[in-house]
């Protein structure tokens, strides 16, 4: 019977623990969401590391490309 | 640093706050101007809309699309978690991605403030159909992108097309994918975070074309100068739609991609019956062509079944009109209104459309049935005509949470306007063919003078007391008709505002000289006070 007992305190604990997790997460999303932290990060930090990535990105150049390819030639080599 | 004031404490109301609290702040107190920081466009807070909305606004829109932007990636890959290796690939990979995904949310925020009840949730049900949409047609790219290590297979089954070919051409198709070639690099971004587009108009630029050209095509051919396009096509189809500086898009995607193309040119003039024949024969030819690239044989049964499916989305349309036109009902912002309906008619069916109707009709029934006032604070009926500015089209909800300026409808929300016949191949194909002259831009703008005229008999179906008039700077055919459309205005005593934009390009137009202009009207020649006037002058330079 104690040991009944036990696991059900173990479990009621467990998912107090698992509630309890859950709603600080819940507010914690509310919180980025009303101050709109997600924006400011994104504007701040994201947006400026993807657009370094961009700019230094190594590109192929189209304009090397002749402008008189034949299109069955490109098929030939898929 | 600033004392505290006990006084002013004192005189605080705690009735009212408790009720600004519970129910938000009613619409001349909002002050929604004051939660921007100067130039970012961010919040220093997001609205609070009450209890009720704002919790709507966390679980059911924020939460809920930022989760499904991620399930939806699987549901597109068919649960296949290198879907998601893809998507980040492509995430890192393409510029117009990388910098704009994430950035949605922020897209939702401006275009859906100041809005509560049922139009929140209404409105946003479209913006969440067409992120469904977008998300499909990026996952279908990069799963697809032989460059990023897509599957070869699914490549070989897929037709890159304009994203002004209307996606009903390749709906006998099964298997096969159709993906437009700028729908989401060029025009979505545009709309998300408009940062991105102006690297593609500078690169065109930079190849020595003018800089007065239609940004358009300039942004469009950017892209493939700057290499930005993911390979996950065996060959295109292309059209002169909207107008004939398409054509020269195509001539640099033509040389950039070098893969078999199939031009689909529409007539411009399309009231001439005799024309509607051979714009048949070319979408017939667009039809062969891609049996002859897939190795997919045309199934007419299954071209019958989407257009069918296609039609009740006409049907549900012009169920929302009704109630647009005739009710103060209607449960949809004007943003919101206009990029559903141009993204769906021109992309065609998918499941998601029916979806968001089945959705957003049980709103719009709810709003009619109790007589709901969506829009309390209209002053005008407006009705928005030519082609909008697509780095503001959240203009429409800033006109109402300032001015009271409640869009209804604009002109291409109009353009598709029909249902099409299932009953015999040859009418099946001859309607298709109308549809298409009836694209966006085309149908109207360039169309003929009877067709941009259609302005007044729309603004009497529709119950619109103003017009918006788009005045895109770079736009050759619209430009001809400014003085035409000035007399008309005068000689029938409408209130009309132009609103100068360049398309993509805020450099050209400001969205503070939108602002200006509009505020300028309403202050002068309306004599008019605004709702809000901390949304009269605000900086958002730089923006998304």
């Amino acid at each position: 019977m104690k040991k009944k007992e036990k696991k059900q305190n173990k479990a009621l604990k467990v998912l107090g623990k698992t509630v309890g997790a859950l709603a600080v997460a819940y507010a914690g999303l509310f919180t980025v969401f009303y101050l709109d932290l997600d924006g400011k990060l994104l504007y701040y930090v994201v947006e400026p590391f993807m657009q370094k990535r961009f700019d230094n990105m190594e590109r192929r150049d189209p304009m090397s490309m002749p402008y008189d390819q034949i299109d069955s030639e490109y098929m030939k080599r898929k | 640093m600033k004392r505290f004031d006990l006084k002013k404490l004192k005189d605080l109301d705690a009735k009212k706050l408790a009720k600004d609290f519970w129910y938000g702040k009613p619409h001349g107190e909002r002050r929604l101007g004051d939660l921007y920081i100067p130039k970012t466009g961010l919040y220093k807070h997001r609205e609070w809309r009450g209890v009720k909305d704002t919790m709507y606004y966390f679980n059911n829109i924020w939460l809920y699309n930022y989760g499904h932007m991620v399930t939806d990636i699987l549901k597109y890959s068919g649960g296949n978690p290198k879907g998601l290796v893809q998507f980040v690939k492509g995430t890192m990979r393409y510029r117009w991605m990388g910098q704009t995904y994430l950035t949605v949310m922020h897209w939702f925020d401006r275009c859906l403030e100041g809005m509560r009840d049922e139009t929140l949730r209404a409105t946003a049900w479209h913006f969440r159909g067409i992120v469904s949409a977008c998300l499909y047609q990026i996952v279908e790219m990069f799963n697809r992108d032989i460059t990023l290590g897509g599957d070869p297979e699914k490549w070989r089954k897929t037709i890159a097309h304009d994203e002004t070919v209307w996606g009903g051409v390749f709906y006998g198709f099964p298997d096969v994918a159709h993906i437009p070639l700028q729908m989401i690099p060029y025009f979505v971004t545009c709309h998300c975070n408009n940062h991105t587009v102006l690297n593609y108009i500078d690169a065109a630029q930079a190849l020595g074309l003018p800089g007065d050209p239609c940004p358009m095509c300039q942004a469009e051919a950017g892209i493939f100068l700057q290499d930005d396009v993911p390979d996950f096509f065996p060959a295109l189809v292309t059209t002169n739609e909207a107008c004939d500086g398409s054509v020269a898009t195509s001539v640099i995607q033509d040389w950039m991609i070098n893969k078999p193309l199939f031009a689909m040119p529409q007539p411009m003039q399309f009231d001439d019956d005799s024309v509607l024949e051979n714009c048949a024969k070319e979408i017939e030819g667009a039809i062969k062509f891609t049996e002859e690239m897939t190795g997919v044989k045309f199934d007419w049964e299954l071209l019958k079944k989407k257009l069918q499916d296609q039609n009740e989305l006409q049907r549900n349309e012009w169920e929302k009109w009704d109630v647009a036109a005739n009710t103060n009902s209607y449960p949809i912002n004007g943003v919101g209104q206009a990029l559903y309906r141009i993204f769906y008619s021109q992309y065609g069916d998918m499941d998601c459309w029916h979806e968001t109707d089945a959705k957003v009709k049980k709103i719009m029934d709810k709003c009619v049935e109790q007589k709901i006032n969506t829009f309390p604070m209209t002053r005008h009926r407006v009705i928005a005509w030519s082609c909008a500015p697509l780095y503001y089209s959240a203009w429409c909800t800033w006109a109402y949470n300032c001015w009271g300026l409640n869009t209804i409808i604009n002109m291409d929300s109009l353009m598709f306007d029909m249902e099409i016949r299932t009953d015999s191949y040859e009418n099946c194909l001859l309607d298709m063919a109308k549809y298409h002259e009836w694209a966006p831009m085309r149908r109207m703008a360039v169309g003929g003078l009877q067709h941009i005229f259609e302005l007044w008999e729309n603004m009497e179906k529709f119950n619109c007391d103003m017009v918006m008039m788009y005045d895109q700077i770079k736009c050759k055919g619209m430009q001809g008709v400014v003085g035409l459309f000035e007399d008309e205005f005068r000689a029938r005593n409408i209130h009309a505002i132009w609103m100068p934009h360049a398309l993509p390009d805020k450099r050209d137009v400001s969205r503070a000289e939108i602002r200006k202009i509009i505020n300028d009207y309403m202050f002068t020649v309306m004599g008019e006070e605004p709702l809000d006037p901390s949304l009269l002058e605000f900086d958002d330079s730089n923006s998304w």
